[in-house]
């Protein structure tokens, strides 16, 4: 029953960060995604293997159903996923890691889940608009638009992570 | 066995990403021009840097062929440096002789010097010109700076020569242009000493006057420098022998000129 409500609010989240994409484009140096919680989100027990396949089916499906470059959000979800275990392990511990537990805000705290959702949202936005801009864009204004984009991001995918496994 | 398993999870792990990433790039390019563009770029800057790194390392170990080939060129360039090197020294002996107005029924043959002893009361030089070069036997050995000694035996590419550091070798003398003769042997005392003999009691040789060959010899040209007078010593209270400074630095000496008198056969002739 877990499992389904969790299923069902991830396919949710999927649905609402594709209407976010199309219908509301904050500004041009603010991106929100709830992505990087999603992979942090996923069963412990799954390796990087699944973990970055599983990126790439999700941010390609991203792109696919909104009006982005189709291919920018795998190509920076697909590392998030890489490093997702190697960050439990630094922020939960390794055996929370190794014995594949779930995560839950409620058991591990805000401070540890947001420290998590931090770096995993630095590493994608760093990785989205540097693809994104494509060399167009000055070092400052990239920088600017990382830095918003982490700072608002990440209260996001903490809620998100709390609503997707309240205990 | 469980190490090589991580091992190899590791290696599949990373070449999942590297194919995930590839895919998603391949997929960027085809969506956005853009991108497409930014990408070429990318690429062809990494594909610069690697192909640039390789031939990096290509001329590197080509650099010990290259290596091998210069340092033949270098020996080759040594040694036709050295050869024109000699030339030189030697056309600057000629031009000095003929500056210092030498007589011109002399040929002069400029000769290199291959060995020369000096630590024996016999000692000889040996030259790299023979009879193939026009040397002839009793030729006389000089230099701008002074006579060295003379040919005994000529081989076709080498002569052999007795240096004025010889007993057996004697050389007729003149203090100054127009002093008296004597013949100048070698005491044995030092490769800068000389004496010059039998000179008679009343005759005052004074110190410092230079001593030149004195051209009453078929073998040695007139007035070639030899030395400067340092003193006169009274022997077996009958002669007195008077000291002579060299100017050659017989330790130092290379480069020689051969002397050569055409008519020396027709003035012993004469003599006889």
């Amino acid at each position: 029953m877990k499992n389904v409500r969790f299923i069902i609010l991830y396919v949710v989240f999927v649905i609402a960060q594709i209407v976010l994409c199309n219908f509301f484009g904050l500004s041009r140096y603010l991106l929100i995604s709830v992505l990087p919680v999603l992979i942090l989100m996923l069963p412990l027990s799954w390796g990087a293997l699944y973990s970055m396949l599983f990126a790439f089916a999700l941010g390609f499906a991203v792109d696919f159903f909104s009006d982005g470059m189709l291919g920018i959000t795998s190509f920076a979800l697909v590392p998030v996923a890489l490093v997702r275990r190697f960050v439990v392990s630094i922020v939960f511990g390794a055996e929370k890691s190794a014995r594949g537990e779930e995560i839950t805000v409620e058991r591990l705290g805000i401070p540890k889940v947001a420290l998590a959702a931090l770096m995993l949202c630095s590493l994608y936005f760093v990785i989205f608009v540097w693809v994104d801009s494509a060399g167009t864009c000055g070092f400052w204004p990239a920088l600017l638009r990382i830095l918003l984009s982490i700072l608002v991001s990440t209260p996001v995918c903490v809620a998100v992570a709390r609503l997707l496994r309240p205990q | 066995m469980a190490r090589h398993g991580t091992f190899y999870a590791g290696l599949a792990t990373a070449a999942i990403f590297v194919i995930l990433e590839i895919a998603a790039m391949s997929m960027l390019k085809r969506s956005s021009p853009l991108q497409d563009i930014w990408i070429n770029r990318f690429s062809h800057n990494v594909m610069a840097v690697t192909w640039g790194g390789v031939n990096r390392i290509q001329d590197y170990f080509g650099l010990r062929e290259q290596n091998e080939i210069l340092a033949g060129r270098n020996y080759e360039l040594f040694k036709e440096l050295q050869h024109y090197k000699e030339m030189e020294k030697a056309l600057m002996a000629m031009s000095k002789l003929d500056s210092a107005g030498l007589p011109p029924r002399f040929n002069y043959i400029p000769a290199e010097v291959t060995a020369m002893g000096t630590n024996s009361r016999h000692n000889y030089i040996i030259l790299d010109k023979g009879s193939d070069d026009g040397v002839l036997p009793q030729s006389a050995i000089v230099t701008p700076n002074g006579a060295v000694g003379m040919i005994y035996s000529v081989d076709k590419r080498y002569s052999y020569g007795l240096s004025l550091l010889n007993e057996r070798v004697s050389v007729s003398a003149r203090v100054g242009k127009e002093g008296l003769v004597a013949p100048l042997v070698w005491d044995g005392q030092g490769t800068a000493h000389a004496i010059l003999r039998d000179i008679p009691l009343h005759l005052d040789v004074p110190v410092g006057d230079t001593v030149l060959t004195s051209g009453i010899s078929a073998v040695f040209p007139p007035d070639i420098p030899i030395g400067v007078t340092a003193g006169t010593r009274l022997i077996d209270g009958a002669v007195n022998v008077v000291d002579v400074n060299l100017f050659v630095d017989f330790s130092a000496l290379r480069y020689v000129i051969i002397a050569e008198n055409p008519d020396r056969r027709i003035i012993e002739e004469m003599e006889r």
